[in-house]
Order: C-alpha cells, then sequence, then structure tokens
C-alpha cells in the first residue's frame, strides 16, 4: 500500500499541437506518456497548470462540461480495443454519432466499416472478431464524428506486426482523409516515425520536444502547460 | 430534446435486448425472477393452504369465530361500560354489522338437561341450534346406527331432534321413537355421527342431543339462574372477519369470549399455529434469498458494465444521458424479469395445489357462500400479486440501486487505467452508506412478512452480527487452510493460495454461501422436529375411546378385559370431584373470577367449579416434574398429605411450592400443601389432571376411574358386549375426531415439505448465482495459467478444489450458525423442545462442498475447455 505521500507524475510539461498536426508522445513504461494523454484529451485534470483544447480551458471545466467538449472535438483509440461488448461493431460504430445526435448515425457508419474493410462484420459481436478486426472497428468509432483529434493509446499494442503494420495504414489514411489532428502515444518507434513530429517522455518530464514556428502556433489544437501533476 | 430522448432510449433498448440474447442478464433476471416466484408461490400458496386448513379446521369450532357467553345477548344494549360514549352490543347491533359485512351467522345455546323416555332418564348435553349450523364443518347423521351412509345436515326440524348413539341405549329408544325434554316432547329424527363442535374434553361427559333452536322455549329448559352457554357462530371471508373482530372486540365484556380455532389450545390449534409460522418463516427465507441473488447479481452486472460507462464518457456520454440510458435499461429488465416471476410463480403455485390437492378436499359447501372459496382455491389472490409486485421492486432497485449509482458515477478514466480501481479509496461513510439502502430494504421486507417491527429489528441487527462474524471466521478459516495447502499437492496449493489471495471477494462470497446453507439447513431441520412432534401427539396407536364412570367394584374386571384382548391401555385413573376454596388462608374466588376476567385461555374449566381430583403413587406418563420432587422422592415426607399441581395452573393461580391448598369434597375440607409442579403433556391422549394427590389423601375416598385405550376396528364389538354388561360405564370414542386431527396434520406436513422443496431450488439458484459472480475474474486466471503453461487437469482440479473448499467452509460455518438459529428459534418462535443435530453438521458440509463444488466446476467447464486464444482474446 503507498503511504499518504504525495507522487509526482508529471511535471514542468509545456506542449502545444497545432490543427492537423500527427504527433506522437514517446518514451518507457512509466514516463507518463498516458497520464500526459488522459490530461490533453480531458479525462483527467492536472494539479497545476492549464490546458486548453480548441481554445477551451479544460482546466477550468467540470466532469460535465469536458464531457461536452470532449464529444464535440474528440476521438479515441485504446490499445485494448475498448469496444462495447454487448453490442454489434455496426452499433459500436454508431454510438459516438448518435451521442452526438446524428441522425445519418447508421449510414455514416456503415460506410466507416466498409472503408475498414469489415461491412460484412457489421452485425458481430466484438468477442467474434480478431484483434485486428476489433482494432478497426475502434478505429471506424473513432473517426465517425469527424473528431478534431484523435488521441490514441497505443493503437498497435495488442497486435502482431502484420496486423500492425496494416492498423497503422488504415489509421494514418482516414487521418489525412479527415484532416484529424492525431494525438498518439507509443513505445514503438516505427509508428511514431510515421508522425510528423514526436516528443519524449522521461520521468515525468518533456525531454526533445521540438518547438513549432510562429506561424504554426496561430492554429492551436491542443495547448498545454503543465506545472504538476501529482497522485495521492 | 425529442430527439435526445429517443437516442438514450434507443440505446437502452438496444443494450437490454442483446444483452438478454447473449444471456449476459440471465442471472439478474434469474434472481429478480426467483425472488418475485418464491414470493408470489409461496405467499400464495401458504396463504391458500393456509386458508384451506383454516376451512377445514374451523370445523372444530363449526365457524370462523365464536363469541361464547354465559348470559344471553339481548336485542337490547348490554356493556355500556365506557364513559365517553355507550358501547353497544346487541342481537341489533350484531346483525346489521354482519349484514354489512356480509358474514354469516348461527346461535347455539348448550345446557346439560334429563330426558326422559317413559321411565327410563339420562343426563344428557342439549346443544340447541339454529338453522344454519353449522357454518364450517359437517354435521353428519345417519338414519340407524349401522348404516353407513351419512347424510350432512342443518339444525333438526321443529319437534325433531339428532341424538348421539349412546342417548338410544341410555333410554332405550331406536329412530323414531319420542324423548321428553323439559316440557316438550320430540321424534328421535337421526343418529348424529359427527357433530362438528364436539368437544375435545373428556370430562364434558354427557351424550349430545341437538335440537332446533326455535323448539327450546316451549321446553322452558332456560329459567333464571339456569347454567346456560351462548354461542354465536359467524363465518366469512378473512377479511369480513377481521373486520367484526376489530369492530366487536373493545365491546366484549368480561363474560364473554371471542375465539377461534387458534385461540384454542388443542393439539390442531398447536399444530396449525406452528405450520403457519413455519410456512411465513419459510416465506420470509426464500425472499432473503432471492434478495441476496439480486444483489450479487447487480454488484457483478456493475462491474461487467464499468469499461462500457467508461467509454461513453471518454466519447462524451454526458452523465445524464448514462444515468437514463442505464435506470431505463435497468427498469426494463426489472419489469421483464417480474412478469415472468409472476408467471412462474403463478404454475409453481398451481402445480402445488395439483400435487396436494387430494389432502386438501374443498370441502363441499353446506351452506351457500363456501362456492367463493373453491373458486378462490384456483386462482392466487390479490394480496400476494400485491407484495410479490413490490418484493421485485424492492430487491431490483434496493439491493442493486447501489452497485448501479458506483457504476454511474464510473470515472471516464477508466478507459486509460482499467476497471475495478474505483472502491479502494472510499471512506467509512460513502460504505456505510452503500449497505444502508438494502439494508432499510430488508428492514421493509422482513416487517412486511412478520408485522413485528422488533422481531425485524433484531432480525437485522442479529443478522449483520452474524455476518460479520462470519466474515471474521471465514477469513481465518482461509488464512489456516492456506497453510495447510503449502503442504499439500499442486492442485490444493493452487486451490487454497487462489482461495487466499481472493480473500475479500471470496469472504463475502463465503458469508452468502454460508447464508443460503445456512437457511436451507434450518428450513430442513426445523421441518423434521415440526413432523416428529406432530408425529408423536398421535402416534398410530393413539388413545382412541375414553371409558369414564367406571365404579371401584368393577376395576378389577374391566383391567382383566383388558389384559385379555392385549389392548392398549392407559392406567386406570381414580375420580374424585372436588372444588379448591383456599390457597393458603386466601380465600379462591377472587382470584378465579379475575382469571375468567382476561378470559385469556381455554383451559381453566376446572377451576372455579368443581376439579377432576385424582391420586397416584408413580408421577404419570407424559408427566414430568419440573419444580419440587415426586413423592417417593421426598423421603421424609413420603406419608405426609401432599399434592402435585400442573404448571400453567399453579402459574395462573400465583401457587408456589410449599404453598398449602385447601379442597372441598362433599362435606370434607382437605388442606395439603404443595411438594411439586409438573409439566402435563395436554396433547397426549391420556386422562390428565390438574391436581394430583399422593394416596394418603384421598385412597379411602370414593371415586370413579377412567381410562384411555386404543382399541383397534376389530375388537370394538367385543368391547361393545363386554361393556354392555357395566351400562355404568360410559364410552367416549374420540375415533372419529383423531382422525379428522390425523388428517389435518397430514395436510399441513405437505404443505410444510413443498414449501421446503421451493425453499431448497431459491438456495440452490443464489449458490449457482454467487459462483457466477466471481466467473469474469476467474477467466482472466485461467487465462493467464493457461498461458505459463498449466495443465489442463491442473487446473480443473485446482477450481474444483478451491470451490470445494469454499463449500465445506461454509457448509461448516451453516452448520454452526444453523445449530443457534435453530435453538433460538425452537426455544422462542415454536416453543417447542429443543434439539441439537450433529447429523445435519455433516449434510451441511458435504452439501456445501459439494455443491459449491460442482456448480463451481460445471460454471468452469466452459472455460476450462477453451483453446488459450480464445481465452486471451475474451478477457482482453
Amino acid at each position: 500500500m503507498l503511504e499518504n505521500k504525495q507522487l509526482t507524475l508529471l511535471q514542468d510539461i509545456n506542449l502545444s499541437v497545432v490543427k492537423g498536426e500527427t504527433i506522437a508522445i514517446v518514451g518507457s513504461s512509466g514516463s507518463g506518456k498516458t497520464t500526459l494523454l488522459s490530461i490533453l484529451a480531458g479525462l483527467d485534470l492536472p494539479s497545476n497548470g492549464e490546458v486548453y483544447l480548441k481554445n477551451k480551458p479544460l482546466h477550468q471545466l467540470n466532469e460535465e462540461q469536458r464531457s461536452q467538449v470532449r464529444a464535440e472535438h474528440v476521438g479515441f483509440i485504446f490499445q485494448q480495443f475498448l469496444l462495447i461488448s454487448s453490442l454489434t461493431a455496426l452499433e459500436n460504430v454508431m454510438l459516438p454519432a448518435e451521442l452526438a445526435n446524428d441522425a445519418n448515425a447508421k449510414q455514416q457508419a456503415l460506410d466507416l466499416l466498409t472503408q475498414v474493410g469489415l461491412s460484412e462484420r457489421a452485425n458481430h459481436f466484438p468477442a467474434q472478431l480478431s484483434g485486428g478486426e476489433q482494432q478497426r472497428v475502434a478505429i471506424a468509432r473513432a473517426f465517425i464524428t469527424k473528431p478534431d483529434v484523435l488521441f490514441a493509446d497505443e493503437p498497435t499494442g495488442n497486435l502482431d506486426k502484420k496486423t500492425s503494420t496494416y492498423i497503422t495504414d488504415l489509421l494514418f489514411d482516414l487521418n489525412k482523409q479527415f484532416g484529424t489532428t492525431l494525438v498518439l502515444v507509443t513505445h514503438d518507434l516505427t509508428l511514431a516515425q510515421r508522425c510528423q513530429r514526436s516528443v519524449e517522455m522521461q520521468g515525468g518530464r518533456l525531454i526533445n520536444s521540438q518547438q513549432l514556428s510562429d506561424t504554426m502556433m496561430e492554429q492551436f489544437a491542443v495547448d498545454t502547460k503543465i506545472t504538476e501533476v501529482e497522485s495521492v | 430534446m425529442i430527439f435526445t430522448m429517443a437516442n438514450w432510449t434507443k440505446q437502452s433498448i438496444r443494450l437490454l435486448k442483446h444483452e438478454l440474447k447473449r444471456g449476459e442478464l440471465t442471472i439478474v433476471v434469474l434472481a429478480i425472477v426467483l425472488g418475485v416466484a418464491s414470493v408470489f408461490s409461496l405467499a400464495g400458496f401458504s396463504g391458500k393452504i393456509k386458508q384451506a386448513l383454516l376451512n377445514e379446521s374451523t370445523s372444530f369450532i363449526a365457524a370462523d369465530r365464536v363469541l361464547q357467553t354465559s348470559r344471553k345477548i339481548d336485542f337490547q344494549e348490554i356493556g355500556t361500560e365506557s364513559i365517553s360514549e355507550p358501547i353497544v352490543l346487541s342481537r341489533d347491533s350484531i346483525t346489521k354489522k354482519t349484514q354489512q359485512l356480509n358474514i354469516n351467522q348461527a346461535q347455539q345455546v348448550l345446557m346439560s338437561s334429563m330426558v326422559f323416555a317413559g321411565d327410563i332418564m339420562a343426563l344428557v348435553e342439549v346443544q340447541a341450534v339454529s338453522s344454519s349450523y353449522p357454518l364450517r364443518g359437517e354435521l353428519l347423521v345417519s338414519d340407524s346406527v349401522n348404516e353407513n351412509e351419512l347424510a350432512a345436515v342443518n339444525a333438526p326440524e321443529l319437534g325433531s331432534v339428532f341424538v348421539e348413539e349412546k342417548v338410544l341405549s341410555l333410554l332405550d329408544v331406536s329412530v323414531g321413537d319420542n324423548i321428553d325434554i323439559g316440557e316438550s316432547s320430540f321424534v328421535i329424527k337421526a343418529i348424529a355421527k359427527q357433530i362438528p363442535d364436539a368437544s375435545f374434553s373428556v370430562f364434558t361427559s354427557g351424550a349430545k342431543v341437538i335440537i332446533n333452536i326455535a323448539d327450546l322455549d316451549q321446553t322452558q329448559l332456560v329459567q333464571p339462574g339456569s347454567r346456560l352457554t351462548y354461542k354465536y357462530l359467524f363465518s366469512g371471508d378473512v377479511d369480513a372477519i377481521k373486520g367484526l373482530t376489530a369492530w366487536l372486540e373493545p365491546k366484549l365484556n368480561d363474560s364473554q369470549r371471542w375465539y377461534d380455532i387458534q385461540s384454542k389450545q388443542s393439539p390442531l390449534a398447536n399444530a396449525l399455529n406452528k405450520a403457519e409460522k413455519y410456512l411465513s418463516l419459510a416465506s420470509l427465507l426464500g425472499i432473503i434469498l432471492a434478495a441476496v441473488a439480486v444483489s450479487v447479481a447487480s454488484r457483478r452486472y456493475a462491474q461487467r458494465h464499468q469499461s462500457s460507462v467508461g467509454v461513453y464518457k471518454a466519447m462524451g456520454a454526458s452523465l445524464s444521458h448514462i444515468r437514463k440510458l442505464y435506470y431505463l435499461h435497468w427498469s426494463l429488465l426489472s419489469a421483464i424479469s417480474i412478469t415472468i416471476g409472476l408467471l412462474v410463480g403463478y404454475i409453481l403455485a398451481q402445480l402445488g395445489f395439483y400435487a396436494i390437492q387430494d389432502y386438501l378436499p374443498v370441502q363441499l359447501a353446506v351452506t351457500s357462500g363456501n362456492n367463493a372459496e373453491i373458486s378462490a382455491l384456483i386462482s392466487l389472490g390479490f394480496y400476494p400479486l400485491i407484495v410479490a409486485v413490490f418484493t421485485g421492486l424492492l430487491c431490483a432497485f434496493a439491493f442493486a440501486i447501489t452497485p448501479l449509482k458506483e457504476l454511474i458515477a464510473t470515472s471516464p478514466l477508466v478507459v486509460i487505467r482499467g476497471a475495478n480501481q474505483q472502491s479502494s479509496n472510499q471512506t467509512f461513510k460513502a460504505r456505510f452508506g452503500q449497505f444502508l439502502i438494502p439494508l432499510l430494504a430488508l428492514l421493509l421486507l422482513l416487517f412486511i412478512f412478520s408485522s413485528d417491527l422488533m422481531l425485524s429489528i433484531s432480525l437485522l441487527i442479529g443478522g449483520i452480527i452474524v455476518s460479520a462474524l462470519l466474515l471474521v471466521f471465514g477469513r481465518l478459516l482461509m488464512m489456516f487452510s492456506r497453510s495447510i495447502g503449502t503442504k499439500a499437492g499442486a492442485s490444493w496449493h493452487l486451490a487454497l493460495a487462489n482461495l487466499q489471495r481472493r480473500a475479500q471477494a471470496n469472504s463475502v462470497q463465503l458469508v452468502s454461501f454460508t447464508i443460503a446453507i445456512k437457511l436451507l439447513l434450518m428450513i430442513i431441520v426445523i421441518r423434521g422436529a415440526l413432523l416428529s412432534e406432530w408425529q408423536a401427539q398421535l402416534p398410530e396407536q393413539a388413545p382412541n375411546l375414553f371409558l369414564v364412570n367406571i365404579a371401584q367394584n368393577q376395576v378389577d374386571n374391566v383391567e382383566q378385559f383388558i389384559d385379555q384382548q392385549g389392548i392398549a391401555a392407559s392406567d386406570l385413573y381414580a375420580v374424585i370431584r372436588g372444588r379448591l376454596t383456599a390457597i393458603n388462608s386466601d380465600k379462591i374466588a377472587k382470584q378465579v373470577s379475575k382469571e375468567e376476567a382476561d378470559g385469556s385461555d381455554n383451559g381453566r374449566q376446572g377451576v372455579g367449579r368443581e376439579l377432576n381430583l385424582t391420586w397416584r403413587e408413580d408421577l404419570p406418563k407424559e408427566n414430568s416434574v419440573v419444580e419440587g420432587k415426586w413423592w417417593e422422592n421426598n423421603l421424609s415426607d413420603v406419608s405426609k398429605p401432599q399434592v402435585s399441581i400442573e404448571q400453567t395452573l399453579a402459574k395462573r393461580l400465583d401457587i408456589k411450592l410449599g404453598d398449602s391448598l385447601s379442597f372441598q369434597l362433599g362435606s370434607e375440607v382437605i388442606t395439603v400443601p404443595v411438594t411439586s409442579i409438573r409439566e402435563v403433556n395436554w396433547q397426549s391422549m391420556q386422562p390428565n389432571f390438574y391436581m394430583i394427590f399422593n394416596p394418603q389423601v384421598l385412597a379411602d375416598y370414593p371415586a370413579s376411574y377412567i381410562s384411555s385405550l386404543y382399541v383397534s376396528v376389530d375388537k370394538k364389538n367385543k368391547l361393545q358386549k363386554f361393556l354392555s354388561a357395566y351400562p355404568t360405564i360410559s364410552v367416549i370414542d374420540v375415533d372419529a375426531m383423531i382422525e379428522q386431527l390425523r388428517k389435518v396434520i397430514d395436510q399441513v406436513s405437505k404443505a410444510v415439505e413443498f414449501i421446503l422443496v421451493l425453499v431448497v431450488f431459491a438456495g440452490c439458484l443464489v449458490l449457482v448465482a454467487q459462483v457466477q459472480a466471481s466467473m469474469e475474474e476467474r477467466e482472466r486466471e485461467i487465462a493467464i495459467l493457461r498461458t505459463i503453461g498449466a495443465k489442463g487437469a491442473l487446473l480443473r482440479n485446482s477450481i474444483l478444489l478451491e470451490f470445494v473448499a469454499l463449500g465445506a467452509i461454509a457448509g461448516l460455518m451453516a452448520s454452526v450458525a444453523m445449530e443457534l438459529t435453530v435453538y433460538l428459534l425452537q426455544s422462542y418462535l415454536f416453543k417447542m423442545q429443543t434439539s441439537f443435530h450433529f447429523e445435519y453438521w455433516l449434510l451441511g458440509i458435504a452439501a456445501g462442498a459439494s455443491f459449491v463444488g460442482v456448480v463451481g466446476l460445471l460454471s468452469c467447464w466452459r472455460l476450462l475447455n477453451m483453446s488459450s486464444v480464445t481465452l486471451i482474446r475474451r478477457t482482453m
């Protein structure tokens, strides 16, 4: 059991991501990259610092308001796929569109499933799909709301090499097609190299972060100044 | 906005549809179905059985309720004792009330009187009844002594009488002859073979003559000062009778008693009371089991859905969206389950009725209005329906609300960090809050089914304490078994290590296994004890005849005859009539009338008038001394006059050891000290006495003798022949009464067994639900073990052994807990002899181990036979 002592997870992080950019956050296990991702996406809050997503101050919003921001601007892809096991592939893809009250959810979902090559498996449940297929469903789900920013947490972490390559291609193709800002966390350097930029985490700090040019700075998708993230 | 609503509704229904189809909700549905079905069938069924039994047994008082009084209730107002407003209890007001409540009524007047046939006369019990008598049960008559065809009748026509067989021989008359009662003459119309409210008491010795109440005035038997008993009989549906009771009871005066079959201290009432308590206890336990099942299943449900809620939230679903989605989902689920539960319960109850219909004959109505009962037996009625639905809702929501709330509050972070991380840092207050709602719901359920707040609260607190003890004890046992496991084989090692590693989850599981097994054992044990108590009450050769009024000089001949025929008989008891006149130097009259005033029981006939006294050398069978010593153990005083008193009478009259009692025997007064207090089994069909003296006191007084015998059918003729030489000996045949009693007790036993089956079924399903609840975690573990190369046999054995160990520990703890509970129940609720049941300990442990083991293994079987790849994919 942990003693009642505060543990600093992240410190002095200053990161901006511009619209349409693809950025990889790399680092070894425990370096804090997943924590950073959850703060950037508004799933968690820094104990000190500021986070802006599409110019909205996430650090000042409550859980509900952050939900609203996510519904409007954010998509996710997880290492564990996290499909809802009791819904079919199609229904899983439709879900975010439905949450955004999109009347055309079903057709869009079918289109996306076709794009990821799973139109014939639309009515299968996650347990009936392979890992690669599940991640394709997850990718389709992530793109259905045409999010401004897509966060991907080790999207190929649970897949074999061949499937990984296929998934990576798919992800970047769709990203290009939709013009989405992509923030992905990985320790896979091949995947990181597909991004326009990568930053490295070590012991809760960013090292080797490349600065952006001033012109690019005008169109921030995400802008973060984290002084501290602590955990009890 | 409307669109948004449609959206969450759509998602909710979709979720429900898929989950139901894929079997994800089976356990939750089963748990609620089980709860509702068992309540509906148990409440409906036991209620119906109770009602049918009561209908059957109310024939013993010929009504549902009787108002008995020694003074006629006249048309004018009586009992106007209240200061503020006059309380009216007159024939008028009673009639008005019964009409209003749709209650049937009948009257009868009872008295002793001489009847004459020519020169011969005999003392009989005259029973004057109104035309609607009997309201319950049947008055069966036949035209001749040997006629077997019996007809159910009401009151005799004017000018005619029904008589008991004995009257014919006493007066030497036959059917069709005339007899005189008082100033009137009557024709003997038929022989009364079965009188529904015939007394159980041996000492109400007179043979019965039944006349129409309209003939009573003409006989002029009713004179100022006559000793009469008026009985006003009422029958109707349960609520109407309740209404009448509520209206009537406050108006009763000291000389009026208002009783039903259950307030009679008869063996039958006793059996019925206990059966009723047992049936309600069994229903209650069925519901608690169902509630446990729902709470287990809903917790599992919430855990399984955590990541889904996380995903919803990560995708930006608002809290209210998720709340609506899940509450609707759960409500739909509950509604479906409750509906199925009602259907299943209905079918179960019908099957139950079908199975026991032979034992529960619906009485063909003698009076109109009974037809309603026949149809009521088919339908279950509204009350069980309402209670079942309410219980279903309570189970579905109260026992699931905490897991549901926690589920809805799931942080979106679970999508990153994984589930099951939330509950670890809860405050005490939050944890307490978690249990508050289910506990309150449980209290409410207990209260609904027991209607006794104090009992409910103490049961609940007792339950909490027991659960806490079980939790601690279970942990200790698991720790202990772990240390044994390290010395055992690989499977055992793994099994016991698993057991302990999951100690927290397992100890919760253990507690519910324990509670389920305990409740089952308890129901089985109490059933056994009840049945054997009833059996003992009416052994195969229970005495069916009493010989009364045997003269001293006939004793030897009677004894000889009994010996020769090999008839089972009690000893012959001397009966000397005497009146208790003083306790110490206090005159008795006051105390007795005070006792009569509260009219609390029925066993006081002996006191206040003459008592039947006897003397004995030895303590009679079915008697045991609870205070003081029997004569032979009183060596110093053995020859001194002394008396032994029955304990309830002693308590009632506040008589202690050493008090001296004065009795008037004819013209003589004797005063003797009380040297012992006896407990008497009044339910044995034996001559029983309040007062037994040592021989020195009474042996020289003239006495008649009494004995009870069991005479088989083939010997009855011989007995009759023998007794024809002794016309003064009276025979009281209680065969019919015993047969009726035996029938009712058989029915009660069947009812008890049927309900046992239902409760066992409920218990089994809780066990299954509980094993199912740990499936997800096990799945993950098996996947890991498989991956690291564990062999199938090892996995199988370790799972089997883990469940076996869990079941055995639960069985052991259940046995201990059962023993304590049964002890308390027997001594406080059922007021019966307590007993210990070590044989059931073995049953508990063996059943726990084998059942939990088998169910556990079967539930995991699918997992064990999956390929590693499938397993790993499933757990991701």
